[in-house]
């Protein structure tokens, strides 16, 4: 790329940021790299050192195990997960002092290593726990953030989640993450499949299907599910709400009915279909309608993922011979190839920005994620053990869930889209096809 | 000590008759394998005429059973009808595939009450979503040649279970060629 192009790239990346809210431009035509960079530990952005010492909840030392002791831990484990924080070693933190007003005591926190101090403090009333939540500048000895929160005392991690959302919007501009869904397809003893939904870190797995029956593939836009059910011995589309409640087919007038894709806005439905054994990209209202045919070859078409935006679909066709990731408009017209490298790109999602995409990636042996700069066409693969795939962005685009098979058993990981932070969130029976509900 | 002499041939029979049945059991294996070889002379060289390869026997004597007595599990159970296997990644029929597929149609023709259901399957190998999508393309490849040998297509139906329902779980070329096949059901007689 010339200077000039890195100087463009750069300024579309401040735009981006001075103008969150705003609706991402739409990806240039890419040039895509023809060789793929190994990127395991990624590049060093800064993080922010803060200090969290444990919830400060006076009296009654029962409280230790069920509020101070949960909230502590989610809080410390979110910040870390985040990206763009690094808790400092709780060890070396000063005990009896709380507020860093004082020059020593502000000496003492930064000695730790912080820039940043998070106090909590508990006032605990029954089964109610109220938080406040002091967030100081060290350098400055500046109160920088204050926030109140109140809760049940059965489910403080959820507090903790909603502080670090607070903190990572204030601090980085993004959504958090902490009280976001993951969907993914549990297998069942027997073969079976269903289609569950978990916390962002993989704790609270509840079942949403009970089809008793193959379900695969879920997907959600616009506060509902789409997914593939085998319930009826053909396989159909059938979507459902967050919760798993209101179930309902959507008849689409072809056979497969493979890999739905809802649009953001949750009003279409892209879909892998078949006639007479050639598979094709379509479309069809979520309410039900008539299903539009998008892609015309006898190559084989599947994995249709739509755009942010909802005007572009990224799928896969084996038009040249291996299973190639192509993008094109809604309308199936201005198709174009945008994986060369390896010998088989398949399971396309888009960046919430736009920008990238992540994808099952292989040239010889496993595969693995690799995530494509739109803009820049460069590629970085970001997984290197066992076979991965089904790569699913988080909303603030800093995060990808993906499955991992590992000595005979699929389950679901997530890693920064830089290669760096892997976490395993499942364990047991295989989990399959995560899906970050936006 | 004749007593013996019976024990040990009544054994030795009990293990020929135990080759015989796997024999009968494992009706694909070639039976060719099991003749001897010629000895080898020291004799100037004599072309020896090498056969063409047996071609597979034409179905032609495939009998009509009586499907009234049998309930759709028990028919599928007897295994009238046999599946065809594919190659890593190829939805194109291969000749043993071919072969099995005109026994079938043959055993079809004489059971024209009798409806399919073609399974595609794969392998563990690929993307969930393209498998699928080849799955059924398998399913339809095998469609497509029962009806070119004269079978109705409305009697066949296909479904593509791509790797999502294999019949093999391990991860090995014989558990994968297990599990890359048009699988044939009998849906109703």
């Amino acid at each position: 790329m010339s200077l000039r192009g890195a100087a463009a790239a750069a300024a579309l990346v401040l735009a981006a940021a001075a103008v969150r809210a705003q609706t991402p431009p739409p990806a240039t035509t890419p040039a895509p790299a023809d060789d793929i960079q190994v990127v395991i530990k990624g590049g060093g952005e800064r993080r922010l050192a803060v200090a969290v010492p444990a919830l400060y909840a006076p009296g009654a030392a029962a409280l230790q195990t069920k509020v101070v002791d949960p909230f502590t831990a989610t809080l410390r484990s979110d910040l870390a997960y985040a990206g763009a924080f690094s808790v400092t070693e709780p060890e070396h933190y000063p005990t009896g002092f709380r507020d860093p007003t004082t020059p020593e005591a502000a000496d003492r926190w930064l000695g730790t290593g912080a820039e940043v101090l998070v106090d909590t403090r508990a006032d605990v009333t029954g089964d109610r726990v109220s938080v406040e939540a002091r967030v100081w500048d060290l350098k400055s000895r500046k109160l920088i953030l204050g926030r109140k929160y109140s809760g049940g005392a059965t489910y403080v991690d959820r507090i903790a989640h909603t502080l670090a959302n607070d903190l990572v919007k204030y601090f980085t501009g993004k959504p958090g993450l902490f009280l976001s869904t993951i969907l993914c397809v549990v297998e069942q003893p027997g073969g079976g499949k269903e289609i569950a939904a978990m916390d962002f870190d993989g704790r609270n797995l509840r079942q949403l299907t009970s089809h008793k029956s193959i379900a695969i593939s879920p997907s959600a836009g616009g506060g509902r599910i789409a997914y593939t059910s085998y319930v009826r011995l053909f396989p159909q589309i059938w979507t459902m709400a967050p919760d798993g409640a209101d179930k309902r087919e959507v008849q689409t007038g072809v056979e497969l009915n493979a890999s739905p894709s809802l649009s953001a806005d949750g009003s279409q439905i892209a879909f892998a279909g078949s006639a007479h054994g050639n598979t094709d990209i379509y479309t069809i209202a979520a309410g039900g309608g008539t299903a539009h045919r998008l892609t015309t070859s006898r190559a084989l078409e599947a994995s249709p993922a739509w755009s942010p935006t909802g005007r572009q679909i990224l799928y896969t066709s084996d038009l040249t011979g291996t299973p190639q990731i192509y993008v094109m408009d809604a309308e199936g017209t201005g198709s174009r190839r945008l994986t060369l490298a390896g010998n088989w790109n398949d399971e396309g999602a888009w960046s919430p920005d736009g920008s990238k995409i992540a994808f099952a990636c292989r040239n010889e042996g496993d595969f693995n994620i690799c995530v494509m700069d739109l803009v820049s066409g460069q590629t970085i693969q970001v997984t290197s053990d066992g076979s991965n795939g089904h790569p699913s962005w988080s909303a603030d685009g800093q995060k990808i869930t993906y499955s991992s098979r590992r000595n005979g058993s699929t389950q679901v990981y997530t890693v920064d889209a830089n290669g760096q932070n892997k976490r395993q969130l499942t364990d047991g029976a295989n989990h399959l096809q995560p899906f970050w509900v936006p | 000590m004749t007593r013996r002499l019976t024990t040990l041939t009544i054994a030795a029979l009990m293990v020929l008759t135990g080759l015989a049945f796997s024999g009968a059991c494992a009706k694909k294996t070639p039976t060719t394998a099991q003749e001897a070889r010629p000895p080898v002379t020291a004799a100037k060289p004599v072309e020896t005429p090498v056969p063409p390869p047996p071609k597979p026997a034409p179905p032609t004597d495939v009998e009509a059973v009586d499907i009234t007595v049998m309930d759709i599990e028990t028919l599928n159970k007897k295994g009238y009808l046999n599946d065809a296997f594919f190659d890593f990644d190829q939805a194109d029929l291969r000749e043993d595939a071919r072969s099995v597929l005109a026994a079938d149609a043959q055993w079809l023709k004489k059971h024209p009450s009798v409806q399919v259901l073609i399974e595609g399957h794969c392998d563990e190998r690929g993307t969930a979503a393209y498998n699928l999508a080849l799955g059924d393309r398998r399913a339809n490849a095998a469609k497509e040649y029962l009806v070119s040998l004269g079978i109705d297509a409305s009697r066949l139906r296909t479904v593509s279970y791509g790797k999502e329902r294999p019949f093999c779980t391990e991860s090995t070329e014989s558990c994968w060629q297990k599990n890359r096949r048009a699988h044939l059901v009998i849906t109703a007689k």
